[in-house]
């Protein structure tokens, strides 16, 4: 598939139909976030050593996940590199025309005020152009064979969990209402969605049997994949929630039993995104 | 989504080591996550916030005098909206007051701000006080 785009035989439009479904992507997963009052105002204020790590992580992250979906099939780290730095570029543009036309950003304004904001912003964008690939995208029959979910690597299955959590924590982890709704909270309700959150993941994946769900060699006793999958993605789960709720300043000068109740709040969507990246990735 | 090529996957019976201490790890993590919220939760609460404030310092910027100021709370109870009147008085005559509200004073936590005048503190003195809260 790889000599398709080299030379005379490149091919203009698979090219431009692939650019145009990372801009699809990025505008169907972050719109939510170009729409999020709180995203604005943090782009103005966020401490920029926190942007910056948060911007860098994005760029590993990005050359991983191409490696495993992206816009074309790489096969190679090259081809990942070249497939993540043309999603964060698309990422950048599209938070940059959306903010510039929902009226966010405005000439005369502050430069950083404007970089930090567009920056911001693009990080869940260009996960978002990335995953475009993978489902706006029609899959090849050969891909079946070589991305069979079986051949899956354990670390990869925790990386793939780690991207869905943080996808949707990043959708909600700027929202007043994630520390609100820890203030509303008793510990025995954030007890409670502990547990409610770690069996909606198992539940996901391996009770309910949705397309793309998990099931176990015959013989396996069932904890088995609890104590190994479940326990494990609600951790990843847990920690990309504390990562995004530090990241934008939500435990700045708080208690540490009043942090963990609201990053038990954000462990909720996290799990979720967590199961559901197992399915669909 | 094509359903077709999405089958359920079987995950290995033979799982490397690797994976077991993975899966203990967590689990200690997740108990003792859910241990220390539960400690807390037999603990005492407080009924009402208990607000203190502290001036952290005075300067003049632009157009007026900004004097930054700390709010804690000691008790567990968690304050929203917080309204925090400043006072400059030169002797026993109040020269200008100024209210704001703070979104939330979480419990055993801080927030910080400033309030801005437009007369100059120096040399007078100056109240800072916490006058009401809601519950959040």
């Amino acid at each position: 598939m790889a000599d398709v785009r080299k030379g005379s035989n490149f091919d203009h439009r698979r090219f431009v139909v692939g650019l145009s479904r990372g801009i699809a992507g990025a505008l169907l997963f972050a719109l939510p976030m170009f729409l999020t009052m709180e995203m604005w105002e943090l782009g103005f204020y966020i401490d920029r050593s926190r942007l910056f790590l948060l911007l860098s992580v994005n760029v590993p992250l990005l050359i991983v996940l191409a490696h495993r979906i992206g816009f074309e099939r790489t096969s190679t780290w090259r081809e990942a590199f070249r497939d993540a730095a043309i999603a964060y570029f698309l990422g950048i543009l599209s938070s940059a025309a959306i903010l510039v036309a929902i009226g966010v950003l405005r000439f005369g304004q502050a430069a950083t005020e404007v970089a930090g904001t567009i920056a911001l912003q693009a990080v869940p964008a260009s996960i978002g152009a990335l995953l475009a690939r993978s489902q706006l995208g029609q899959r090849p029959h050969d891909e079946d064979e070589k991305c069979s979910p079986a051949d899956t690597t354990y670390v990869g299955e925790l990386f793939m969990m780690a991207v869905g959590a943080l996808f949707l924590s990043l959708n909600v982890a700027p929202t007043e209402e994630m520390i609100l709704l820890s203030y509303k909270m008793t510990p025995w309700h954030a007890i409670a969605v502990v547990l409610a959150s770690i069996a909606l993941m198992h539940g996901f994946v391996y009770a309910l049997s949705f397309s793309g769900g998990h099931g176990m060699e015959k013989g396996t006793p069932g904890w088995h994949a609890f104590v190994r999958f479940t326990l494990p993605g609600y951790m990843v789960a847990f920690l990309v929630s504390v990562y995004c709720l530090w990241t934008f300043h939500r435990f700045d000068d708080v208690d540490l039993v009043e942090a963990a109740i609201t990053a038990v709040v954000l462990g909720f969507p996290s799990a979720i995104g967590a199961a559901s990246a197992r399915l669909i990735l | 989504m094509n359903a077709q090529s999405k089958q359920r996957s079987i995950d290995k019976g033979d799982p490397h080591w690797i994976e077991w201490l993975t899966g203990v790890v967590s689990m200690a993590f997740v108990l003792a996550l859910i241990g220390w919220i539960g400690w807390d939760a037999i603990g005492p609460r407080d009924t009402a916030p208990e607000l203190s404030v502290r001036i952290l310092g005075t300067s003049a910027e632009g157009a007026g005098y900004h004097v930054r100021f700390e709010i804690a709370n000691a008790a567990k109870a968690t304050a929203a909206g917080v309204v925090v009147r400043g006072e400059i008085r030169d002797g026993g005559r109040t020269l200008e007051t100024i209210e704001m509200t703070l979104d939330y004073v979480p419990m055993k936590s801080t927030a910080q701000g400033g309030l801005i005048f437009t007369s100059d503190p120096e040399g007078r003195s100056v109240r800072v006080s916490a006058v009401g809260y809601s519950d959040p």
